[in-house]
């Protein structure tokens, strides 16, 4: 058996996280919102992880995979570190033994094996758009938006509606638009959380030579992940990144959409921890369900950059906490009903599916509805 | 320890969409995903424990196409030292009897003490091959295999039998081991290993190389013939039971006296 690697060729743990930047203040712990429900304390971490011959037994603890990698403690830090990373850099160690648990096995061989992490084939990616009169995106044509579909949208049979919907709107729109009917493979924003380093180094490579390769002006994308990943983790992407909601707020503003019904509804829009803290994107979103008619907004206290993580990123779809305390969607779904919200729109699948568990979990369903942006819009338009 | 494990790479159809070709002859798997077969991932985890507890060498062998070998890669990755491809368009490969001697045809002449493979493939379902290959190398065998002490000279295998039953049996060495899935926790083939392991060696052959006669396990040497595959017709016979509840259970009661059923 392997042994774990303590550092990378070139870098020790310490230097490679910037350990001793750490002024040990504990804004991220204080920030961190899965301390409610765990054990997880961030700031011991970066603490312990400064000795080498500490970090095995670190990465054998279980609160390594509560969190969640909202990004709450990178925002916070007032030294500009990541201690999510430290955390992330402690799974490798793990990854790289071959030890870790069935799922994130299954997860990551799908990746490895399908594009996916959802051990689904490559052939059936694309059955999303069935029946629909989608535009496809050919290298060597030019085309303004270039379209990528998170797997999990793609598979999904709750949420290949958002892919769907997209096709509508922008038809409606007559945008410029394409989408990839082969090629298309998973953005690696979950691999890169759950540790697998070179496997993510790996996928950056495949998709910077396949995305380049098209002339296209913008690759737009529907999940905050993919939208995140690419911005921050692709540094030879040649083309810009937008968020879905980037482009119909711009279509909006430029007149091409337009929604032929209102809606007499109070709502409240959920920041999706990878669209807003971690992307900077807050208002597009409130934009498009402010221009609605009859919509009135309402603010969770908990909004934009203090958004509450709804614990489905970071890889946390394939790993199941030990706490049995409330989960943080639960807290979101009761937060949003003491707002008297009907409808809690959100602009990410992984939120979408969290936040409905937890709607249905607390007997909420005749009373409020957990949208995903495109669906409220292609309804109305 | 000289372990010999043999993997298939299979069709996911847990929820595809199975279709037969047009001919009415084989499945359709040009929407399939292929992986390892499931029982053989923990085969290939077993025999690699067993290395690392006792030493020794773990070789890989498998019939199937190149594209296996991405397979074969991730089972070195977890600590198979080397591995042996047979790939040949004669051999009948819907035949486990004559899948059984082409991988007899691999290891015979060369010493081994355990042969571990899956107790069944996830494709056809046989639960066959392993059991007539160790008929074909004239060893012993245990099936469905769920917990393995090696001793010495022989193994302790313990049995999963039908309604929970567990069968120990000791089997002299050398032997073959069909290993049911549940045994251990298969590890992650992480892509740091499968790097490592592309420097492994890894034979692809054919059954001239192996010395095994086309004749004898091609489908003319098979005694199974393919006539049609399709698919069941759906059929609905279910019944609606109403009433009360006691006239319901009372009608439930009728209906399994009837059938026999209790």
């Amino acid at each position: 058996m392997r042994g774990m690697i303590m550092s990378t060729e070139s870098q020790t743990f310490t230097e490679k996280f910037d350990l001793l930047g750490c002024i040990q203040c504990g804004r991220c712990t204080g920030g961190c919102p899965v301390t409610v429900r765990t054990n997880l304390n961030v700031r011991r971490f970066v603490y312990d992880a400064y000795s080498e011959e500490k970090l095995e037994e670190l990465a054998k603890l279980a609160e390594i995979w509560d969190c969640t990698a909202c990004h709450t403690c990178a925002v916070r830090c007032p030294k500009g570190l990541k201690p999510l990373e430290v955390l992330i850099g402690l799974r490798s160690m793990l990854v790289d033994s071959g030890k870790v648990q069935s799922t994130v096995r299954n997860a990551l061989e799908s990746v490895y094996l399908e594009g996916n992490p959802w051990e689904k084939p490559k052939a059936t990616r694309y059955d999303w758009m069935e029946g629909l009169d989608v535009k496809l995106a050919k290298p060597d044509t030019p085309v303004e938006n270039l379209f990528f579909v998170c797997c999990t949208i793609a598979y999904d049979p709750r949420l290949q509606v958002v892919a769907k919907n997209m096709v509508r709107l922008l038809n409606k729109a007559g945008a410029d638009y394409g989408f990839m009917a082969e090629g298309e493979s998973c953005c690696g924003s979950e691999i890169h959380t759950l540790g697998e380093e070179l496997l993510f180094e790996e996928i950056v490579g495949e998709n910077t030579a396949f995305l380049n390769d098209f002339q296209a002006r913008r690759v737009i994308t529907l999940s905050p992940h993919c939208f995140a990943t690419y911005k921050a983790r692709y540094p030879h992407l040649n083309k810009p990144v937008l968020h879905y909601t980037q482009l119909l707020a711009e279509l909006l503003q430029q007149g091409n959409l337009s929604w032929g019904h209102d809606l007499q509804k109070k709502v409240v829009f959920h920041d999706p921890c990878y669209l807003g803290k971690q992307s900077g994107v807050y208002d597009e979103p409130r934009r498009l369900l402010k221009s609605i008619k009859g919509v009135e907004l309402v603010e969770f206290d908990r909004s934009r950059e203090r958004s509450l993580c709804c614990e489905g990123g970071g890889g946390k779809m394939w790993v199941e906490s030990e706490s049995k305390k409330e989960r943080l969607a639960e807290t979101r779904i009761k937060d949003a009903h003491n707002l008297g919200a009907q409808i809690v729109a959100v602009a990410c699948p992984f939120c979408v599916l969290t936040l409905e568990d937890a709607m249905k979990a607390l007997g909420y369903e005749e009373e409020m509805r957990v949208a995903e942006m495109t669906e409220l819009l292609a309804e109305l338009a | 320890m000289k372990i010999f494990v043999c993997i298939k790479y299979v069709p996911d159809t847990s929820e595809a969409v199975v279709k037969v070709n047009a001919e009415g002859t084989a499945v359709d798997s040009s929407r399939f995903s292929f992986d390892i077969n499931d029982a053989d991932n923990y085969a290939v985890e077993e025999s690699v424990q067993i290395k690392e507890k006792y030493t020794g060498t773990v070789t890989v062998l498998s019939i199937g196409p190149k594209e296996s070998e991405v397979m074969i890669r991730m089972a070195m990755a977890k600590g198979c030292d080397n591995a042996v491809r047979v790939e040949d368009a004669r051999i009948a490969a819907f035949d486990p009897l004559l899948l059984a001697k082409v991988l007899a045809g691999a290891i015979k002449g060369q010493e081994f003490d355990l042969v571990l493979t899956g107790c069944m493939a996830a494709d056809d379902g046989q639960m066959a091959t392993g059991v007539a290959l160790a008929e074909e190398l004239g060893v012993a065998h245990a099936a469905m295999v769920k917990k393995v002490e090696i001793l010495e000279g022989k193994v302790k295998a313990y049995r999963e039998l039908e309604g929970g039953l567990m069968e120990v049996v000791e089997v002299a060495l050398p032997a073959v081991l069909t290993i049911q899935t549940g045994i251990n926790e298969p590890r992650y083939a992480p892509i740091r290993g499968i790097r490592e392991a592309q420097k492994k060696e890894l034979k692809v052959v054919g059954l001239d190389d192996l010395g095994v006669a086309a004749g004898d396990v091609d489908a003319s040497a098979s005694r199974i013939v393919v006539e049609k595959l399709y698919l069941p017709e759906v059929v609905s016979s279910a019944e609606f039971i109403e009433g009360e509840p006691e006239q319901k259970a009372e009608k439930l009661a009728s209906i399994l006296v009837k059938g026999g059923l209790v």
